[in-house]
């Protein structure tokens, strides 16, 4: 990386300014990472999916037995490859569009190492079997400080830059984003609230227990999906759908009641994972309620990314990026209306504990998230190296791959969940259960085979896309070797 | 009057009151967007902003140019 | 007041921000720590004895949350399957809690006494020889590992901060007796930490092989336990309906 800020530097008169205007090292840095991460999460989630499938995958090994490698397929894919996405595009949007370069380049590294480094040894410390045994927040108490840290001076470096704006607006794109930062700070903080066994043990006990613990966990675990996994990427959307269609958001007037509504309503929700449990009844109707209510701010937000493209619809037949976007808007479309109807009680009745949810979930995951990421990311990368993408044809094959990918993955989850759901609840005529638990679990083998192929699919799209990226960079790089040498060439004729 | 007042601060009424209270803002920000013509239009300049930064040709692939 | 504002105001958009997006949280759960009816009145439910808790921090440590629940809902078929549904008082003392998101295996909550502890050590050192069809990963280093209990009165401490009543002097003791009973009390006692444990270890003989306090000890007495703290017998049928 120093490498290319020198050259950066040299490059500067022969008309890169972006470099000096804006700091594109530190996006370039994120971009990478988030595909370094991508590859390797969404690599061990296809393993863990053949586990279910084929058990004798766990070889008896402690370190990659399912109970301990889920959590590293989720924290890889969630915080490592949508994580670093965030990073790069929030910095990326909120230079573009306050036309000011990001605040201090010493403290937005620091963002860089204190958020990879987290990772990192989250995954190897979950794998040694230290964790808190909390969904999507496994990380022991000191990488917790951590990302707490990081999570601070992201937010500072984020708000000196807006401060820093030539513009006198922030453009709603920024609004997502400073969102999404404050709601994780204050999720993270208080749904991390240990006390460690000692100072020098990595192990701690929730400081809630019980009804309040879950109720806490389950408010950090959708409002994770609801700001990390939703807001920032709509914060992605705002102004890498519009760059890419070269026309401006569809409805400013529908942006400002989208996000509004969608930071309210999303807090109210997170006990819909706790339908029918020990859970007060009051809290679930509640959390349902918002759930159905959610369902407006996001068919808001969804129509208004759409409709950015009426009247230029022929540019999904050109243009593959804009072909990711949409598609990720539209299974953002899909998601928000299943979210919906799998929080009312009585379809949660089903398909809770099933694998409709984790369907769901990748609907959500793979569809909106990964899709709006990589479209991003095609969009951004040849724009930091100051190049053109190597193959816009190979684009077009891990659309089609991870297409494929996700609606094999999704409909096997259909299948799977709410077959076993239905099988769970059906009794013969004297009124006894028709179905033991384990042969529920032997239905489930061929729609588990199908969902670990999906995931393959899904794969090799984004180690297409890596290549794809490694090509684009390398040509770049040799590009501007070659203009450096050129000028190093008439500096020696003129001195000589 | 004071029997409305005696209604609204009664606990067991608070459901109706946060609907209305939250339902009535909703159609406040609903009519303070789209109400005014002139408004209206003033807010929908604003969503030029992201493309006012280009130092690139529209529709191009490429990079910057400046 | 002007949307222009709030968009010209990094400030104020933040301070705004933070306004929304508190209101949902606070609302749904502070509440839940001061109304009385949230934890069930009932009898039975007792902090864990040390050899539980360590078994109960092994079951946290192999991620069986991740495919076992332990919350049984209040639907004819899981009563049929499970037992009775789980109560909140019956996880109260649970840090954290472990009700799980995904049935991939079956709910665990009352799987306490329904196997024997033979058929638990051979299931969980290899599943597909109990069960043919089980898609369970073995955990056959269990019963390799010792046990680690040096650290059994640090681990019992921390509890102890974050509200479980484990008993530190002789006040706390004595409160214990009047709520639990003699017998648990003593269990409860962190100064007794280390020999209740192994106490407890060589009586029960979990993992079949007295000579040895291994890993598999400690998980086997936390399953054994679980969900048999509360005897439903003592209760009418429409007791508990009152604090849904």
């Amino acid at each position: 990386m120093a490498h290319s800020t020198t050259m950066a530097g040299a490059h500067a008169a022969t008309g890169v300014a972006s470099a000096e205007q804006y700091n594109y090292e530190i996006i370039k840095k994120f971009a990478i990472m988030a595909l370094i991460w991508g590859v390797l999460g969404m690599s061990v989630g296809t393993y863990i999916a053949a586990q279910l499938a084929f058990p004798f995958l766990n070889f008896d090994i402690a370190e990659i037995s399912f109970g301990r490698f889920r959590p590293v397929h989720t924290t890889l894919v969630i915080f490592g490859f949508g994580g670093n996405a965030l990073f790069a595009t929030s910095y990326y949007v909120v230079q573009r569009t306050c036309q000011a370069r990001l605040y201090s380049d010493s403290l937005a590294t620091f963002t860089f190492w204190g958020w990879n480094i987290s990772i990192a040894l989250g995954v190897v410390t979950y794998m040694l079997g230290y964790t808190q045994g909390r969904e999507y927040a496994e990380f022991v108490w000191p990488i917790d400080i951590l990302i707490a840290v990081t999570w601070v001076v992201y937010f500072w470096v984020f708000l000196q830059t807006l401060l820093r704006r030539s513009q006198p607006h922030i453009y709603v794109a920024n609004w997502f984003y400073m969102a999404f930062i404050l709601a994780t700070a204050l999720l993270h903080i208080f749904n991390n609230l240990q006390v460690p066994v000692s100072l020098f043990s990595l192990e701690s006990y929730s400081l809630f227990s019980g009804v309040q613990d879950a109720m806490t966990q389950w408010w950090y675990g959708h409002n994770a999906v609801g700001f990390f996994l939703t807001a920032a990427f709509l914060g992605m959307m705002y102004y890498f759908v519009p760059k890419q269609a070269g026309r401006p958001i569809y409805s400013y007037r529908l942006s400002i009641i989208h996000f509004w509504a969608l930071v309210f309503l999303y807090m109210w929700v997170g006990a819909h994972h706790l339908h029918w449990t020990a859970l007060p009844d009051w809290v679930s109707t509640l959390a349902a309620t918002f759930s159905i209510l959610l369902l407006l701010p996001s068919w808001g937000g969804m129509i208004n990314g759409i409709m950015t493209l009426s009247g230029a619809w022929d540019k999904l037949r050109t243009d593959p990026i804009m072909l990711f976007l949409i598609t990720a808007l539209s299974f953002y479309g899909m998601s928000t209306f299943e979210g919906p109807m799998m929080s009312l009680k009585s379809v949660n009745a089903l398909s809770h504990y099933t694998d409709w949810t984790v369907g769901h979930v990748h609907s959500g995951a793979l569809g909106w998230v990964a899709m709006i990421s990589f479209g991003s990311l095609y969009h951004l990368i040849p724009r930091l190296w100051n190049t053109k993408l190597y193959s816009l044809k190979l684009v077009y094959v891990h659309f089609f791959l991870a297409t494929i990918g996700i609606v094999l993955y999704i409909t096997a989850m259909w299948v799977a969940g709410i077959g076993q759901g239905l099988m769970l609840r059906a009794f013969d005529e004297y009124g006894n259960l028709a179905y033991t638990f384990v042969e529920s679990v032997v239905f489930l083998h061929k729609p588990y085979v199908v969902r670990m192929i999906g995931g393959m699919f899904f794969v090799s799209g984004i180690v297409i896309m890596a290549y794809n990226i490694f090509m684009t960079i390398t040509a770049a790089r040799r590009e501007a070797a070659r203009a450096e040498a050129k000028i190093a060439a008439k500096m020696a004729g003129a001195a000589s | 009057m004071l029997d409305l007042w005696y209604w609204f601060t009664d606990m067991s009424n608070s459901k109706v009151v946060a609907l209305l209270l939250f339902f009535s803002l909703y159609i406040g920000i609903l009519i303070y967007l789209f109400g005014s013509k002139k408004r209206s239009k003033r807010l929908e300049s604003y969503r030029l902003m992201p493309l006012d930064d280009d130092d690139e040709p529209a529709n191009s692939d490429n990079g910057k140019k400046r | 007041m002007k949307h222009e504002t709030v968009e010209t105001n990094a400030g104020l958009l933040i301070i705004l921000t933070l306004a929304v997006i508190s209101v949902g949280g606070l609302v749904e759960i502070v509440p839940l720590f001061y109304i009385n009816d949230t934890i069930e009145d009932v009898e039975g439910v007792r902090p864990y004895t040390p050899l539980e808790q360590r078994g109960r921090d092994i079951y946290v440590r192999e991620g069986c949350y991740t495919c076992h629940s332990q919350m049984i809902r209040p639907f004819r078929d899981e009563m049929l399957r499970y037992g009775h549904y789980s109560l909140a008082a019956e996880s109260q003392f649970d840090h954290p809690f472990q009700w799980g998101s995904k049935r991939t295996g079956p709910d665990l909550a009352r799987v306490g006494g329904k196997y024997s502890n033979e058929w638990q050590v051979q299931h969980l050192i290899d599943p597909r020889s109990v069960v043919p069809e089980s898609i369970m990963p073995g955990y056959p280093w269990l019963i390799e590992n010792d046990l680690k209990y040096s650290d059994i009165q640090a681990r019992l401490r921390a509890l102890r901060r974050v509200g479980v009543p484990y008993s530190l002097n002789d006040e706390e003791y004595q409160a214990n007796v009047e709520r639990f009973g003699e017998e648990t009390a003593r269990w409860l006692d962190i100064n007794r930490a280390e020999e209740n444990l192994v106490a407890q270890a060589r009586a029960g003989n979990y993992d079949g092989n007295p000579s040895r306090i291994t890993e598999m000890d400690a998980l086997v007495a936390y399953l054994q336990v679980l969900g048999t703290m509360v005897d439903f017998t003592q209760y009418d049928d429409g007791y508990f309906v009152q604090f849904r």
